[in-house]
C-alpha cells in the first residue's frame, strides 16, 4: 500500500475509533434530553466516576477493567435512577433551569468527592494488554482501542433492541413523545424516566471503564468529554439516538485528519469549525427533525 | 491591603524574635544559615526530600568539627509551597541576619525570593529550581549550583548529534518550563545540524496524539523528542507504540520521563527511551554512593531523588563559602561564593558567567535510558554509561 494512503486510512480509523468513544458517551447524553428535555451537565463527572472505580477495582482486588463492566454497568444504572426518582423529579418542571442547576452541581459533588478520595494526580492503571495492537494490511490499531469502539457497537446495538423490541422500549418511546398521553395510556413515568435516567448515567460509566486502559483518570477528566458529547448530540440532532453515532464518528474522523493534514495546535478547532457550519447550515442538526412546540 | 499589614506585622515581630534567638546562639557559637524550602503545600514532596538532603549535608560538616570549630545549624523556613509565603520566608531570614539563604524548588518562588534577597544584598544560593531566567541575565548575589532547564534539551540533543542522527520531530507541551526545554531544543538542533521535521505544541488535556504521531511516523525521523510532564508521557509513548512510530530513538525532556512511575504506568512502552535528570546514585563523584546510601538513611528507607542531593551540595557549599570567606559577612561570603571551586557528591561546583548566564555552575546533565524496566545511566560518558539501545539501526 502506498505509504501516504496508508497513513491516512490508520488516522481515520482511529479518529473514527475515538469517535465511537464520543459517540458512546454522546448517547446517554441525548437519551435523556429526548425523553426528558434535561441536558445532564455531570454526564462527563459520571465518566470519571466509572473510571475511578475501574482503577479502584484494579488497585484494591485486582479485576481486570472488562470485567468491572460487570459491576460498573448496575452501579451506573442505580445511581442514575436514584438521582432521578429523589432529586430531579422533585424539582417540578416549572423551571427548566432548575434541572440544569441540579444537574451541575451533582457534577461539581461527584467531581469534589473524586477529587477527596483519590487526589488530584493523574492515574492510571498497566494491563498486560495496554500496549498490544492490532495489525490488518499495514494499519496498526491498539487493542484497547478497538475494544473501546468494539464495546460502543456493542452498547448501541444492545440500546436499539431495548427500545424497538421490548414492551420497556416502547414505554421510554411513548414518554418520550408524549408524557401525559402514555401516563394516560398506563405508562408509569415516574419509574421510566428514572429507568432512562439510569441508562444515560450506565453509559457515561461504560465509556469511562472503556477508556482507563488508554487514558488517564484524574477528577476533572470528564469535562473534555461532556463538550465533547454535547458537540456530538447537537450534530446529530438533541435526543436523536442514530444521530448521536454518527455525529461522534463525525468529529472524531474531523479532528483526527484535521491534526494529520494541518495541525494538532488547532485540533478543537476543527471539530467546533464543522459544528457550526453544520449549525448555520441544518440549525437542527445532521439529522435532526424540526421541533414544533405547542 | 489589611492582609498585607498583618503580613508585614506578622513578619517583623517574627524577624525580631529571630534576631533576637540568633543573637543568644551566637555565644553558644554555632553558625546560622537560611533556608527555604516546602514543609508543607504541593510540593511537600520534594520538601521531604529536601529536608533529608539538608540533614546529611548539615551532619557532614558538623562531623568533620563545622566551620572553624563552629557548628552549623540551618534556620529552616517553610515556603508553604505559595510565592508570598515563600517571599516572607525569605524577609524573615533576611532580618535574622543570615549569611546566605538556601533557595529551593519551583522557579515561580525562588525567582520572586532570590530578586528579594539580591535586593537586600543577601547572596542566594539557588539548589534546586531550574527555570533559566532565575541566573539568566541573574544578578551578583544570586548563585545557583543546580542546572538550568536549557541543559534537558542539551544533553539529549548531544545525544542525539553523537548518535549522527539527521532528523528529529518534536512534540512538546505549552506550559513555561515544557516550552523553555523545547525553545532550546530547536537552538541546539540548529546548531548541530540536525532538521526538524516536525515540531507540534500541545495544550493541557489532550488526550488524543495519534494524529501528531501518525504524521511523525510518515517523516520517519531518527530521533523523536518528546517535553511533557508526568500523565502525557505515558500517554505519548503508548500512543507511538500503537501508531507504530519507529524512529532510532525516543527522547523525554522534562520530569515525567523520569520518574519511577513512567516505567510502572508505561510498561514494556517505557522500554529504551531516554531521557535526562540532574543526577543518579551511579555518577562517579567522590561520595555519590556514600550520600545515596546516607540520603536513604534519612529518608526511612525511601529512594532519593536528585533534589535531596541537591540540597545537601548547598549545605556543602554554603559551608565552604563561609569558611573561606572567615566571617559570616553578607559581601565576604557572596566574594568567596564567587570563587567557590569545590567537589561534592552532587558533582563539581564552580559559579561562571556562561551563554548569558551568570554565577551559574556549568554542570551537565545525566541521561537514563530504560533497559530492562529499569534505568540505566548513558551519558555523559564520566557515568561510565552502558551503551545506548536503539530502535532500530
Amino acid at each position: 500500500m502506498n505509504p501516504d494512503f496508508q497513513a491516512f486510512v490508520q488516522t481515520l480509523v482511529q479518529g473514527l475509533l475515538t469517535g465511537g468513544i464520543y459517540a458512546l458517551v454522546g448517547i446517554g447524553l441525548s437519551l435523556i434530553f429526548g425523553v426528558m428535555r434535561v441536558i445532564n451537565f455531570a454526564h462527563g463527572d459520571f465518566l470519571a466516576l466509572g473510571m475511578f472505580l475501574t482503577l479502584f477495582l484494579f488497585k484494591t482486588v485486582h479485576l481486570d477493567p472488562y470485567f468491572s463492566l460487570l459491576i460498573a454497568l448496575p452501579l451506573g444504572f442505580a445511581l442514575g435512577y436514584f438521582i432521578q426518582r429523589f432529586v430531579l423529579s422533585r424539582l417540578g418542571d416549572r423551571l427548566s433551569e432548575s434541572s440544569m442547576l441540579a444537574t451541575l452541581g451533582l457534577g461539581l459533588i461527584v467531581s469534589n468527592m473524586l477529587l477527596l478520595g483519590f487526589g488530584a494526580q493523574p492515574q492510571t492503571i498497566n494491563v498486560p494488554y495496554a500496549n498490544n495492537t492490532f495489525t490488518l494490511g499495514g494499519i496498526q490499531v491498539s487493542i484497547a482501542l478497538l475494544v473501546a469502539g468494539l464495546g460502543t457497537l456493542v452498547a448501541i446495538v444492545g440500546l436499539n433492541l431495548l427500545l424497538y423490541r421490548t414492551e420497556l422500549g416502547r414505554a421510554i418511546r411513548a414518554t418520550a413523545q408524549n408524557p401525559l398521553g402514555a401516563e394516560l395510556q398506563g405508562v408509569n413515568t415516574r419509574t421510566i424516566q428514572a429507568t432512562v435516567f439510569g441508562l444515560g448515567v450506565a453509559f457515561a460509566a461504560i465509556a469511562g471503564v472503556l477508556l482507563l486502559p488508554l487514558l488517564y483518570a484524574y477528577p476533572t477528566v470528564g469535562e473534555t468529554f461532556t463538550l465533547k458529547a454535547f458537540v456530538v448530540t447537537v450534530l446529530g440532532g438533541l435526543g436523536n439516538l442514530p444521530g448521536a453515532i454518527v455525529g461522534g464518528l463525525f468529529l472524531g474522523g474531523v479532528e483526527s485528519l484535521g491534526s494529520f493534514y494541518i495541525s494538532n495546535n488547532y485540533r478543537d478547532a476543527y471539530g467546533l469549525i464543522a459544528f457550526l457550519l453544520v449549525l448555520l447550515l441544518r440549525p437542527e442538526g445532521l439529522f435532526g427533525k424540526t421541533v414544533k412546540r405547542v | 491591603m489589611r492582609k498585607l499589614m498583618i503580613v508585614g506585622v506578622v513578619g517583623a515581630v517574627s524577624a525580631m524574635l529571630l534576631v533576637q534567638s540568633s543573637a543568644q546562639t551566637a555565644k553558644t557559637g554555632t553558625i546560622k544559615i537560611g533556608a527555604i524550602t516546602a514543609v508543607t503545600g504541593r510540593f511537600a514532596e520534594f520538601g521531604t526530600q529536601q529536608l533529608a538532603g539538608f540533614k546529611v549535608g548539615v551532619a557532614e560538616i558538623n562531623r568533620r568539627g563545622g566551620i572553624n570549630g563552629q557548628k552549623i545549624e540551618l534556620l529552616i523556613e517553610d515556603n508553604a509551597s505559595d510565592v508570598n509565603k515563600g517571599l516572607a520566608a525569605a524577609e524573615r531570614l533576611a532580618n535574622a541576619g543570615v549569611p546566605l539563604v538556601i533557595c529551593e524548588y519551583s522557579s515561580s518562588l525562588v525567582k520572586a525570593q532570590a530578586q528579594y534577597l539580591a535586593r537586600q544584598k543577601v547572596p542566594a544560593l539557588v539548589v534546586t529550581s531550574s527555570g533559566d531566567d532565575i541566573t539568566k541575565p541573574g544578578n551578583d548575589y544570586i548563585f545557583r549550583l543546580n542546572q538550568p532547564a536549557t541543559e534537558y534539551a542539551r544533553a539529549l540533543l548531544n545525544i542525539f548529534r553523537d548518535s549522527k542522527f539527521k532528523s528529529m520531530a518534536m512534540v512538546a507541551g505549552t506550559g513555561a518550563f515544557e516550552k523553555s526545554v523545547a525553545d532550546a531544543a530547536l537552538i541546539f538542533a540548529k546548531q548541530y545540524g540536525i532538521q526538524v521535521v516536525e515540531d507540534q505544541r500541545y495544550d493541557q488535556g489532550l488526550t488524543d496524539f495519534r494524529p501528531v504521531l501518525n504524521r511523525i511516523k510518515s517523516k520517519n525521523p531518527d530521533g523523536v523528542l518528546m517535553v511533557s510532564y508526568a500523565a502525557d508521557s505515558v500517554t505519548l509513548m503508548r500512543q507511538a507504540r500503537e501508531v507504530g512510530v519507529k524512529p532510532r530513538m525516543f527522547a523525554g525532556g522534562a520530569a515525567g520521563f523520569a520518574l519511577p512511575d513512567f516505567i510502572k504506568d508505561a510498561g514494556s512502552a517505557a522500554e529504551n527511551v531516554v531521557s535526562a535528570t540532574a543526577w543518579i546514585q551511579e555518577l562517579r563523584y567522590p561520595g555519590t554512593q556514600k550520600l545515596h546510601v546516607e540520603l536513604v538513611k534519612a529518608l526511612g528507607g525511601a529512594e532519593p531523588s536528585y533534589h535531596a542531593a541537591q540540597a545537601y551540595a548547598g549545605v556543602i557549599a554554603a559551608a565552604d563559602a563561609i569558611r573561606r570567606a572567615g566571617s559570616t559577612d553578607r559581601e565576604k561570603v557572596r566574594a568567596a561564593l564567587n570563587t567557590t571551586n569545590i567537589q561534592t557528591a552532587f558533582g563539581p561546583i564552580v559559579f561562571t558567567d556562561f551563554d548569558g548566564f551568570k554565577n551559574q555552575n556549568n554542570l551537565t546533565m545525566v541521561a537514563e535510558q530504560v533497559q530492562d524496566g529499569k534505568f540505566v545511566p548513558v551519558y555523559p560518558r564520566s557515568v561510565v554509561p552502558k551503551a545506548i539501545k536503539f530502535e532500530r539501526p
